[in-house]
């Protein structure tokens, strides 16, 4: 069957077209946004968008969507379960409050005109766990980033500075556990942790091995570069947590400044709130924000995600496991952990950000001020689901972004702590409705590297969401709560070429595909053969032969393979 | 007052989320109150006889209802007499009102309550006056009578209010309690454990757990969560 | 005749066992497996099967039986689909959802054994680690109420007794003690055997919880059979260990104290982590137990005693746990896989079984298939139909299929059920 879509009269925006609320129309074919020529206008379904927004879906590039620390979490947390959003009947039953289940996750996204989004954190030998519970999520496409910071063959080979070695474990171990990208969660200090230490600084010796983050980050910088994987290193920096950490933050950023790629970042920072704090105790914590913008904005080799409390429920879970440890010794509450083989390790605590806590409310003035600070075309707009809080509110962040009157009327209702901690309420800038497209669609694409994903040029899959907001009328500085409203449940949401959700309501399910990156032929994989061979033996508890997963066992794999 | 009594033998279980309020609804109102049976979505008037006299806000409910949940849960005043047995989570919730059971009552009898009070002149089970799975605090408010005896875990996480029991209880009694009083007059096994706050009373033979240290009246604890919750012999 | 050699067997994954072997060996021709413990051996030989699809002892094809199972789930006012630890994931997905679409009440093995460490996981969390990190750091394991040599005879050679790895050289550098009311088969390879009173694990945990934090005196002299020296010296050893594992079985969770009992165990591991690394762990029984209740959480958010009656998952241990809701007589049919209630639940709960129509999924037949109105045959996964399987750690497997067969998965009359109730309700 051929979906052919004519979308009419809307007014698009379209940050990596340039286009800038244009009034267009925009054609569908097979999935694909295609030219008018291509499609017989006769036989296509006409939407139309008159005084609507037009806009690629959006594209949540770091949440813990799928795998065992959002599973455990469910698992430990039953009383996050209990909000029900959808009666079982033509689609599955979908519960959840912050916490959602697989099928919440892919409508929740749906509902809201998002429609791809990337689990941030794989532990390796889970892979397939995580893949089975990414095949669960329907409506939207996905992938994951495995995470290497602390597994031994990374401390190894940067150790002894085998480079090759490096980057074809690299290779290999993206193909076997289907994952995207390299990401790193305190590299060295989850290694610490098994001894019950940290990595707290760059300089940091690993116990057992003769390396330190500083060393580990950039090696895999310069391999994720020879390589040519589509996406950069992705970095949960050492130090998370902690008075004073936005130093190291900085710090690691300058670790990027020798390298460089014509069409991306070389460093991306998540969550960067998380480690963006001034001051040397939970006393005088105060807000690094303005430094790391000012940082981030005079390069152009380092992009980042915000990290966005939002008050209310939130689970902590990260592969980093010696902060959970800490964050559980802070507020006493229930706390998970995963010492995982010799890949590193995770641990999980719920939290709830409360606006009359001055650290929570500092936490969430420096997510703010990063996003307000920081060049639209360098921070994605995240919550770090479920650490920050829900996705299901970045409209919530959006209309802040957009808007002083709505950030002041916040501000009455938070801690006064803010006010002398950080630079929020003194803020003017408000983000236009064209830059918060870019932080939600066409930035975390680049990001990723997904050259189809993020705008609405020919060629583009075929990802659209419609709301209802004209932006050749809207006052978004003023109007926020028009704002917020229209961007909680999309007009339209099309996957694929396919209307799957219609005025917050779902209209059709359907499985997006989940990506992976081969990047084998780039790198000679028999050179670690041995050592593969070795450290499985000695090491793992389970046999080499049965590590990862198979394309085939996937539901809709779509492998890109790097040149 | 309204009077319910069962038309069948229920073959399996009915949820109903009546409180006294139903008493003062309309006889058509009432009759097309929804509950659950099993699977199936149906009405009051279906599953019971229903006859009302005036318009006060009580409830008799006569016959076995033992297979019957959720009675009297989240209500906030009013009364409600059961004239047998009683299904699982009575008067859960409740803030104000009370309830009598004649008979015995199941699982979660006044569950996080937090006012009013609950009679059970028979036995009842499990979880009196606790937390459901994954919340912090279990009744906070009013108070639970069971003149029989009861299982394990009675007052478990509360945070105020009163629990007597006449009979004897199982283990676990006022683990993880933080403020309140629970008398229990006959015997019973574990109490106290991670006790922060609150009182437990006991008439018969009990057992201490590690974590309390005796003082003049009884014991305090439990210093493994730093506490000062007292349990005293009477 | 000659003994194949090693090379020329195929590699398969044990399915018997939460331990979940995966360099076990089988030989096809032979229809033998190698490497295997006792158990798995068992399993993975041959055996009597169901012959073919029953409706009440008459056989059938498939299809008419899945029809038959599909009307009694579709007509019962509250189904109980009971089983799933020894499948697949992706059969127990299937039967999820469709216990969600037939309104029922999802429940699985656990819910007799280990359900009590998920109801502790919900007070406080669960420290934990994968079984390579016991193999490779643990220098102190704990048994507590766990027998891996009876019941998962490969876990203390592959993992946390005689392993070795990357901090344990040697057997000599890792302290192994047992904690039991009885002197166990593992007891005898203890390094330390601690003798408890039945009934007594909770308070001797709130003792040792008590000398680690250093408050002596709110110990009595004697806790549960055990002398204060002798729990002042445990908490020594518990503290001194660099990476210690507490690897904790039925003894624990099926006594008196259930789910307190691991609840005060995790807090103990919470505390010593305080000063140095512990972890603490379930000795899970079948293959895939784990699966039985990660698969239903991700899906409808809980793990095990799951209704569905009002359209959404609801859990409540207490009145949807199987034995729970037969002893109430709270539900009129049932859909039983893999697993063998008849023989292992008590007399009240079979009691009421016997009274309403069973649907029985199963390759091998056992007690339940002799009162199931319908019985359905079905491969054996791990040898004759893959899948996904979670190892007690929670570490993913795809078990293999490696023998072709008549037989169904259970995947693919799970599929063709759930696809007819589709039908049935109009969904589709
Ligand atoms: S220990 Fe368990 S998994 Fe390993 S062979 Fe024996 S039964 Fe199979
Ligand atoms: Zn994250």
């Amino acid at each position: 069957m051929h979906h052919m879509l004519h979308i009419k009269n809307g007014i698009v925006v379209d940050p990596k077209n340039g286009i800038n609320a244009e009034k267009m129309d925009i054609f569908v074919k097979e999935g694909k946004i295609v030219e008018e020529s291509e499609v017989d206008v006769k036989e296509a379904k006409v939407i139309d968008a008159s005084n609507k927004l037009v806009v690629a879906g959006g594209f949540d590039m770091h949440a813990h969507i799928a795998g065992s620390k959002i599973n455990t979490g469910r698992e430990m947390r039953p009383e996050e379960m209990r909000t029900v959003r959808l009666i079982a009947g033509k689609f599955r039953a979908s519960i959840g409050r912050v916490l959602l289940t697989s099928p919440a996750i892919g409508y929740e996204y749906a509902k809201m005109g998002y429609t791809t989004a990337f689990e941030a954190a794989q532990p390796p030998v889970g892979a397939l766990h995580t893949h089975e519970e990414l095949d669960a999520i329907p409506m939207i496409d996905k992938a994951a980033l495995p995470v290497f910071g602390n597994w031994h063959f990374v401390l190894k080979y940067v150790a002894e500075k085998e480079w090759e070695k490096l980057r074809a474990f690299l290779a290999w171990a993206l193909e076997r556990t289907k994952g995207f990208g390299v990401k790193v969660v305190n590299p060295g200090g989850v290694e610490a942790w098994m001894y019950g230490g940290n990595c707290k600084s760059l300089d940091d010796e690993v116990p057992g091995f003769n390396v330190t983050p500083r060393e580990i980050i950039t090696g895999l910088i310069q391999e994720t570069e020879n390589l040519g994987l589509c996406h950069s290193v992705h970095l949960h920096c050492n130090n998370l947590g902690t008075p004073g950490n936005y130093q190291t933050t900085i710090e690691t950023m300058k670790l990027a400044s020798k390298f460089s790629n014509d069409k991306r970042q070389v460093l991306h920072v998540t969550h960067v709130q998380f480690n963006a704090y001034a001051g040397s105790s939970w006393r005088d914590v105060a807000s690094g924000a303005a430094e790391i913008a000012k940082y981030v904005n005079s390069v152009d080799n380092i992009t980042i995600d915000m990290g966005q409390p939002i008050f209310g429920h939130a689970t902590a879970m990260t592969g980093d496991a010696p902060f959970q440890f800490t964050l559980h010794k802070l507020t006493g509450s229930r706390w998970s952990n995963k010492d995982s083989e010799i890949e590193g390790g995770a641990g999980i605590v719920p939290i709830a950000y409360l606006p009359k806590n001055p650290v929570h409310a500092l936490q969430w003035a420096i997510g703010l001020e990063l996003g307000l600070l920081i060049d639209s075309d360098r921070v994605v707009l995240s919550t770090d689901y479920p650490n920050g809080g829900p996705f299901t509110e970045y409209p919530y962040v959006m209309a802040m972004l957009m808007s002083k009157k709505m950030r002041e009327k916040e501000l009455e209702r938070v801690s006064p702590y803010v006010q002398k901690a950080t630079g929020l309420a003194a803020i003017d800038n408000e983000k236009t409705l064209y830059e918060i497209i870019q932080m939600t669609r066409s930035l975390p694409a680049r990001v990723m590297g997904m050259d189809n994903k993020g705008h609405l040029g020919i060629g583009a899959d075929a990802d659209i969401a419609i709301y209802n907001l004209d932006p050749l009328s809207i006052d978004t500085a003023n109007d926020f709560e028009a704002v917020y409203k229209a961007f909680k449940t999309s007009a339209y949401t099309i996957k694929g070429g396919e209307i799957i959700a219609k005025d917050g309501e779902l209209v059709k399910e359907i499985w997006g595909r989940t990506f992976w990156v081969d990047a084998t032929s780039n790198a000679s994989i028999e050179a670690i053969d041995s050592d593969l061979n070795e450290m499985f033996e000695k090491y793992y508890s389970l046999q080499r032969q049965n590590y990862g997963v198979e394309e085939a066992w996937l539901r809709k794999p779509e492998r890109l393979v790097m040149g | 007052m309204l009077k319910l009594k069962p038309k069948i033998d229920f073959e399996v279980s009915v949820e109903a989320e009546i409180t006294p309020q139903l008493a003062t609804l309309s006889s058509d109102e009432i009759s097309n109150f929804q509950v659950y049976y099993g699977k199936e979505k149906t009405k009051l008037g279906d599953l019971f006889e229903i006859s009302k006299e005036g318009d006060d806000a009580k409830l008799v409910l006569d016959g076995d209802f033992s297979m019957v949940k959720w009675v009297g849960a989240r209500m906030d005043d009013g009364e409600i007499v059961v004239k047998g047995d009683i299904g699982d989570h009575l008067g859960a919730y409740m803030t104000g009102g009370k309830i009598v059971v004649e008979g015995n009552a199941l699982d979660w009898v006044g569950a996080e309550m937090k006012g009013g009070e609950i009679v059970v002149e028979g036995n009842a089970r499990n979880y009196v006056g606790c937390a459901y799975w994954g919340d912090m605090t279990g009744m906070s408010g009013g108070k639970i009578t069971i003149r029989g005896n009861v299982s394990n875990y009675i007052g478990e996480k509360m945070g105020g209010g009163e629990i007597e029991i006449f009979g004897n209880a199982g283990d676990f009694i006022g683990t993880e309690m933080k403020d309140g009083t629970i008398t229990i007059h006959g015997s019973c096994g574990f109490v106290g454990g991670d006790m922060k706050g609150g009182v437990i009373k006991v008439k018969g033979s009990f057992e201490v757990v590690p974590g309390f240290k005796k003082v003049e009246d009884g014991f305090e604890g439990d210093v493994n969560v730093g506490g000062k919750g007292k349990i005293t012999q009477f | 005749m000659p003994e194949t050699k090693e090379e020329e067997l195929t590699n398969v994954i044990c399915t018997f066992c939460g331990s979940v072997c995966d360099d076990v060996l089988f030989d096809v021709e032979k229809y033998k497996g190698k490497k295997f413990c006792k158990l798995g051996s068992a399993k993975f030989s041959k055996k009597e099967r169901i012959k073919a699809p029953m409706i009440d002892g008459k056989e059938v094809s498939y299809e008419e039986a899945i029809e038959k199972a599909v009307e009694i789930l579709l007509n019962a006012k509250r189904p109980l689909l009971y089983g799933w630890a020894s499948t697949v994931n992706e059969a127990i997905r299937l039967g999820v959802i469709l216990t969600e679409k037939v309104g029922g009440v999802y429940d699985q093995c656990a819910s007799v054994c280990h359900a009590p460490g998920t109801l502790a996981l919900i007070e406080e969390g669960v420290p934990g680690g994968s079984l390579g990190e016991v193999k490779n750091r643990a220098d102190v394991v704990i048994f507590w109420g766990s027998n891996p040599m009876e019941a998962h005879p490969r876990h203390p050679v592959r993992y946390s007794v005689r392993a070795k790895g990357l901090l344990i050289k040697d057997r000599k550098d890792r302290k192994v003690v047992v904690v039991d009311v009885r002197k166990t088969k593992s007891a005898n390879m203890a390094d330390l055997f601690i003798q408890i009173k039945p009934g007594y694990d909770y308070p001797i945990i709130s003792a040792l919880r008590a000398l680690v934090k250093g408050e002596e005196d709110a110990v009595p002299d004697e806790v549960g059979g055990v002398s204060k020296q002798q729990l002042k010296e445990l908490a020594e050893l518990m503290k001194n260990a660099k990476y210690g594992a507490l690897l904790y079985g039925l003894g624990v969770t099926q006594s008196r104290g259930r789910d307190r009992n691991v609840e005060n165990a995790i807090k103990l591991i919470q505390l010593l982590n305080r000063h140095t690394r512990w972890i603490i762990w379930p000795m899970r029984g079948h293959y895939n137990v784990v699966g039985a209740g990660d698969v239903p959480a991700w899906e409808v958010g809980y793990t095990y005693a799951i209704d569905f009656s009002r359209g959404y998952p609801r859990f409540s241990p207490g009145e949807f746990a199987a034995n729970e809701v037969l002893q109430r007589g709270d539900c009129d049919a049932a859909l039983i896989i893999a697993s063998d209630p008849v023989a292992h639940f008590p007399k009240a709960s079979v009691a009421h079984l016997k009274k309403i129509p069973v649907i029985q999924i199963d390759p091998f037949p056992n007690m339940t298939t002799l009162i199931s109105k319908v019985v359905i045959p079905s491969a054996m996964a791990g040898l004759e139909a893959e899948g996904t399987a979670y190892r007690m750690d929670g570490i993913p497997f795809r078990v293999k299929k490696i023998i072709d067969t008549e037989y169904w998965s259970d995947e693919k009359i799970l599929e063709l059920m759930l696809e007819k109730v589709n039908e049935k309700l109009g969904l589709r």
